[in-house]
């Protein structure tokens, strides 16, 4: 089956063997003729999961994505491997939007990125939207400016909205007892920038990438924090300026 | 040897940055100084230890025994990290 998907700004069709990528992509659908096609196949499906399982004997089958989630990130991947060349890079955090600037919270997995991101919904109400909780796109114009766009990868809490708002501050997160925040040069940011955008197995794309993260301009934050509401009113307070 | 094409280098002011494309066995990153992007900038061509130390030497003004064991040293630590060739 196949749909057409505006993400990201661009038209996309994506061929898949299982409905789910049909219906995690809903939000996006649209009309336009595409101009890129991303697909696998079954027998790719396949041979990636064996391989998992080789690499990974030790793990029982509920450990592995079934098929059509596998299927989903195997598109997120081809797409992830495109998109630099639109100018565009795919970023693993969470992207909450307040009056109409975006802030992207990066941590290791398991931080509580999706939590401290929860608790802005919990301070702001509805004024907070969660544009992705898992794999925003950000798109870098030439001046370094940026656009944090929803796409349909968005974890395990189905969090996205398919809108794209201007970056504000990209934020580091920390566990922390005490709740405490400063803004950090870019330099200092690099190593979880590094980490956390998707690095491209094609070299070129990789090139891409490591150019467009150099000239993205924004404010750089690193929160510690704990789990209590203050958490969020002081990295709202701090980073909304 | 030469660096391997799926590892970028970018140099920002005294800062380079080495970064291997996805799917690389090492998943970090190298920070170092001009000195490494100058030796990262030979690498993108085939080159042997000794022509490297001679091209820093015409580029930086250091003592010749110096500069080798800073190269010898970078060059150890980029085999280490799986981004050299040869």
């Amino acid at each position: 089956m196949t749909g057409v998907y505006r993400i990201a700004g661009h038209d996309i069709a994506i061929e898949s063997n299982y409905e789910t990528v049909q219906l995690l992509c809903e939000d996006y659908r649209t009309d336009a003729e595409p101009e890129l096609t991303l697909s696998v196949s079954t027998e790719e499906l396949t041979e990636i999961l064996r391989k998992a399982r080789e690499n990974y004997p030790e793990l029982p089958d509920s450990e592995f994505l079934p098929p059509d989630y596998l299927e989903l990130a195997v598109i997120y991947k081809r797409l992830a491997e495109r998109t630099p060349f639109w100018d565009t890079v795919m970023l693993h955090g969470s992207a909450v939007a307040v009056d109409g600037a975006c802030y992207v919270f990066c941590a290791k997995s398991g931080t509580g990125k999706s939590t401290h991101a929860r608790l802005w919904r919990q301070l702001l109400g509805e004024r907070a939207v969660m544009v992705n909780d898992d794999k925003p796109m950000v798109h870098i114009r030439p001046d370094g400016s940026a656009e944090v766009y929803g796409t349909p990868w968005d974890g395990k809490h189905r969090l996205n909205t398919n809108t794209h708002v201007p970056l504000r501050a990209i934020c580091i997160l920390e566990r922390s007892e005490e709740n405490t925040i400063r803004p950090i040069t870019k330099s200092e940011a690099w190593p979880m920038l590094l980490q956390q955008f998707y690095r491209p197995y094609d070299a070129e794309a990789m090139e891409k990438t490591m150019d467009l993260i150099g000239r993205l301009q924004t404010s750089f934050y690193r929160l510690g924090c704990n789990m209590e509401l203050e958490a969020a009113e002081l990295s709202y307070q701090t980073m909304k300026g | 040897m030469r660096l391997r094409k799926n590892y970028i280098a970018r140099t920002s002011g005294n800062e380079t940055l080495l970064v291997p494309a996805g799917g690389s066995e090492f998943a970090g990153m190298v920070r170092g100084n001009r000195t490494l992007g100058a030796i990262l900038e030979l690498l993108r061509q085939d080159t042997t230890e000794e022509q490297i130390v001679e091209a820093m030497k015409k580029r930086f003004d250091a003592p010749e025994e110096r500069i080798a064991a800073d190269v010898k040293k970078a060059l150890a630590e980029l085999r280490t990290i799986g981004a050299i060739d040869g």
